[in-house]
């Protein structure tokens, strides 16, 4: 890794956030997480100010979305992330509570990594997020140049 | 139109066609009645006629006796003699047939006895003037002729013969007039009888005319309620299904909003719980520090006396919001299954039940084996449906039969099929615990139970069924004692087709 992986995480529940948080931190992994509780600061902040995604140029991004967003569609994002030259080769994760196969189906269509269902039970939940942990340290995440 | 009004028309039609009835049968007999009197009337003046007739005629013969005798005193000629003899022969025949025809009359008889003597006689005077003749004696002849002229018999036949005759003509006249006024009465009756039918049947075709104008109406009217009504039933299905599909997304949306809170919750709790572990552990240490033993080994948590107890406490909190949440979550999945298998849609496919069912057994096999209960299979009939529903349909009853077994006593599950008017009925019963009847309604409800509360379930297999029942246009019903076992009978349409439900969705 030349540069360090940043994680944007995008997730309108705290408690959700602060459960990730802590479950990459135990796999070991010490990136920098950029947390969004909201779609609007999350896509000014992958696509800059212009909404082209030049700000994001060289940068390497690994971004955690949540489907259920208070003001748009996780679905929408990932469909822009995916269109956008920059930022296409970023990994997305979709982590959301929604485990409907037509919902995974679009998503994986869409361009999506890797879908995880938030489960409730605590220690799925955890083992996902570690197992997680593992994929981003063996992950090669290119930087969203070129 | 109310059905008073129909009543009361009913009633008047019913009540002209009577009057129309009577009407004609009181015409019918008044004019036979009126005919046979005026026939009898004429006969009568006819009769006068005659008697009239009769009486010229007896007179006639009494002239011509006269005038033959007449004849033979002056010129003692054979054929005066045979002419006035003719005469007398016809008399008393003409006279018999006279007193025949006014035997009625009872004033005319007294008349003819007179008649009869005066013409008697005559004829007693004739055949004494002609006995005088023939013994050459014509002076003696003469002499009673002159008698007799004297005597006035002639006259006096002519006279009764004149009154009679003008009785008669009275009579006559009579009659007459009464065969007139029978005539005038009968066709009166039979003019005014017409009138009155003509009346009555002109009233009935308007009547007639009314009714068929007010079914017209009353079908048109009919016609536009029935597509009114086609339209309202339609406009209530969409409104139906508009409700049903809110309520189906409700379901949806709230089960997974009320899942995002819960992870957290579970998360949290998970997190105290190792919170408390390692409170309790550092507490431990701690102890176990001041009192100068022996430090514990790596992840052992010692602890004593009131700090086991705040500990054990801890713990079995935690534990309790723990189980909870999970009750919770399988909640919310089993209503999100619900919601999914709601939206599914159905593919009607022929299905072979039998094999459809020795698979289900099949997989159930184990269970089976456990409980000890033996499936029987008897003949199913075969139906067009969708397979998935009909899986999980027949798999939740058997799995229930075999779950809900008598301790101890051997389990025997049977499955029948038969068919009735288009629709294939299964009956799943077993020798099971049963179902009290009061529970026999509640156990078809979402997250209800009935009996002991041994064995793990949610309370959604039935309620699951029979919404899988319904939707595929079939009834269920369930006939259960505490104790002696429970069959579940389904009912379903042998070829359902997808456009009678499926289009709802």
């Amino acid at each position: 890794m030349t540069l360090p992986v940043s994680i944007i995480m995008i997730e309108d529940d705290e408690g959700h956030a602060r459960l990730i948080e802590r479950n990459i931190r135990r796999s070991g992994v010490n990136n920098e997480i950029i947390s969004f509780k909201n779609g609007t600061d999350a896509m000014k902040h992958l696509f800059g100010a212009d909404g082209s995604g030049l700000v994001q140029k060289g940068n390497a991004l690994l971004i955690l979305l949540d489907l259920n967003l208070p003001d748009m569609t996780g679905i929408d994002i990932l469909k822009q992330i995916k269109e956008n030259k920059y930022l296409k080769a970023s990994p997305v994760v979709v982590l959301t509570t929604t485990d409907d196969s037509q919902e995974i189906k679009r998503c994986y269509e869409l361009g999506c990594n890797v879908y995880i269902t938030k489960p409730v039970n605590y220690e799925n939940f955890a083992n996902a997020i570690r197992q997680l942990g593992l994929f981003f340290s063996v992950i090669q995440v290119p930087p969203a140049a070129s | 139109m109310t059905a008073e009004g129909q009543r009361r028309r009913a009633f008047w039609q019913i009540l002209l066609f009577s009057a129309g009835l009577l009407v004609l049968t009181v015409i019918s007999a008044g004019s036979v009645y009126l005919v046979n009197k005026a026939r009898d009337d004429s006969k009568w003046v006819v009769h006068t006629i005659e008697v009239e007739n009769q009486l010229n005629t007896l007179l006639l013969e009494v002239r011509r006796a006269e005038s033959g005798a007449r004849g033979f005193l002056l010129t003692q000629g054979p054929d005066f003699l045979s002419d006035h003899e003719k005469a007398i022969a016809a008399i008393v025949p003409a006279l018999d047939k006279l007193t025949r025809q006014i035997g009625d009359n009872p004033a005319q008889r007294d008349s003819i006895e007179k008649l009869s003597a005066a013409i008697e006689t005559r004829l007693d005077q004739f055949s004494r003037e002609m006995n005088f003749v023939r013994q050459g004696e014509p002076g003696n002849a003469v002499a009673l002729i002159r008698e007799a002229a004297a005597g006035n018999t002639t006259t006096t036949i002519g006279n009764l013969a004149n009154a009679m005759i003008r009785e008669e003509e009275r009579l006559f006249r009579l009659r007459s007039a009464n065969a007139d006024r029978s005539q005038t009465l009968a066709a009166s009756m039979t003019g005014i009888g017409s009138g009155l039918v003509v009346l009555l049947a002109g009233i009935s075709i308007w009547l007639v005319r009314r009714s068929a104008r007010a079914r017209d109406e009353a079908e048109t009217r009919l016609r536009d309620a029935n597509l009114n009504l086609e339209a309202t039933v339609e406009a209530r299905t969409a409104d139906l299904r508009e409700a049903n599909d809110e309520i189906q997304r409700f379901a949806y949306i709230v089960s997974h909003d009320l899942r995002s809170p819960l992870v957290n919750i579970m998360g949290f709790t998970s997190e105290l719980e190792e919170l408390g572990g390692d409170i309790f552990r550092r507490i431990g240490g701690l102890t176990h520090a001041a009192t100068g033993g022996p430090p514990p080994a790596a992840g052992e948590i010692a602890l004593e006396g009131p700090d086991q107890q705040l500990s054990t406490d801890f713990a079995e909190a935690l534990g309790f919001i723990k189980s909870s949440i999970a009750k919770m979550d399988r909640l919310i999945s089993a209503i999100l299954n619900l919601t999914r298998e709601g939206r599914r849609e159905f593919q009607p496919e022929r299905i072979d039940t039998r094999e459809l069912i020795e698979a289900i057994v099949s997989t159930l096999a184990h269970q089976a084996a456990e409980a000890q209960a033996e499936i029987h299979i008897e003949p199913l009939p075969d139906l067009v449906s969708d397979r998935l529903a009909l899986e999980q349909i027949f798999s939740n009853l058997i799995d229930n039969g075999i779950k809900y077994l008598k301790n101890g006593v051997p389990g025997a599950i049977r499955i029948r099929g038969r068919t009735k008017l288009g629709y294939a009925i299964f009956e799943i019963s077993d020798n099971g615990r049963g179902i009290d009847a009061r529970d026999h309604q509640r156990i078809f409800d979402l997250f209800r139970r009935a009996g002991t509360q041994d064995k793990p379930g949610q309370g959604i297999g039935l309620a699951h069924v029979r919404a899988l029942v319904r939707r595929l246009g079939g009834t269920m019903s369930v006939s259960s004692e505490l104790n002696t076992g429970s069959t579940f009978t389904i009912t379903l349409p042998i070829n359902w087709n997808a456009s009678n439900r499926n289009a709802d969705k």
